[in-house]
């Protein structure tokens, strides 16, 4: 968040961006994370990594959320 | 096409995802020219009629048809233009209200008697929407932050750590091109979709316990298939306009995010 005084419309536009990017968010990080680990188990047979990748990509995302809405 | 399938049965049938299909509209007529169509093309021409009735000859105290125009151009501007493209808002006012006024004719199409079909039901409608806001998108963002800009202000938001950078550049470069684009779209869609099939289903139980297969025990539930139609008739109207609202947000949304970049 910047140090100039915010108006109420920029505070309500944060907020829309944020809960609207979310659920797209949330979805890529799964499928990125998720699918690198679905290529590791295939390549490994390991298949531990599919939920390591789904929960790792989740984990991601929600803290990409916090990077760009939530500082 | 609903009472034809009931009655072609011997017991209840639930509506499922055939009432989407459309024969053409008469003999001999393109498959493609079904009803979906003809009213896609009825309410384009709706709204163009509307709006060329309301500001064609604007007055200084607006009168009649330009006052409900007006009401519909300040809710576009003040609550989905202005919060999400400041200044731009006016610029873009034309794009963003003709895509919010059609998507909700379109939507209310669905309790319309006798149209009774939201269009936004077949995704190939707010696809081509999403897929044209989209393009826009993507070509605003290039031209005002160049084309390397655009993806380094997408990809990389300022102040991390390098290595961070690896891990979520990927989440944001999938997010920003591929999910984002897709959701605009299926959240009409879906949305129109399920509510259409619920309607059916309510009045479907109406009608067939009432009327085709009236017994002491089934009334009572062919009275509550046509309670819960009227009650999910008013629900789908709010629904109705609150899926037209979000998309022509969440078009303003993408484009003001191409204009101004975040940080």
């Amino acid at each position: 968040m910047s140090e100039k005084e915010r108006r109420p419309e920029e505070d309500g536009r944060d907020f829309a961006d944020a809960a609207w990017s979310v659920p797209s968010y949330l979805l890529s990080g799964m499928l990125v994370w998720g699918g690198l680990g679905w290529l590791l188990s295939r390549w490994t047979g390991v298949h531990a990594f599919i939920p390591i990748g789904l929960i790792l990509g989740v984990a991601l995302a929600v803290y990409l959320v916090y990077l760009k809405h939530g500082r | 096409m609903d009472t034809l399938t009931l009655l072609a049965a011997d017991k209840f049938q639930a509506p499922g995802p055939s009432i989407f299909d459309f024969p053409p509209l008469y003999a001999g007529a393109p498959a493609w020219l079904n009803k979906p169509v003809l009213f896609a093309v009825v309410g384009a021409l709706i709204v163009c009629v509307f709006m060329w009735s309301a500001f064609a000859n604007p007055k200084l105290v607006p009168r009649g048809v330009q006052n409900i125009g007006e009401i519909g151009y300040i809710f576009v501007r003040d609550q989905v233009a202005r919060p999400f493209l400041g200044k731009d808002a006016e610029r873009w006012m034309p794009l963003l209200l003709s895509v919010f006024s059609l998507i909700l004719l379109w939507n209310l199409f669905g309790v319309v008697p006798f149209v009774q079909f939201p269009i936004a039901s077949h995704i190939a409608f707010p696809a081509i929407f999403a897929g044209t806001i989209y393009v826009i998108k993507l070509y605003l963002g290039i031209k005002h932050q160049g084309f390397l800009g655009y993806f380094k202000n997408m990809m990389f938001p300022p102040g991390l750590p390098k290595p961070i950078y690896v891990l979520l550049a990927p989440i944001e470069f999938l997010s920003n091109l591929i999910i984002a684009p897709f959701t605009h779209a299926v959240r009409l869609f879906a949305n129109m979709f399920a509510g259409h099939l619920i309607l059916a289903f309510f009045s479907a139980v109406g009608f067939w316990f009432l009327f085709e297969k009236l017994t002491p025990l089934g009334a009572g539930l062919g009275v509550l298939g046509v309670i819960m139609t009227i009650a999910m008739t008013g629900f789908e109207i709010f629904i109705q306009f609150l899926q037209a609202f979000l998309f022509a947000m969440l078009a303003a949304m993408y484009l003001g995010g191409s204009l101004h970049p975040e940080h």
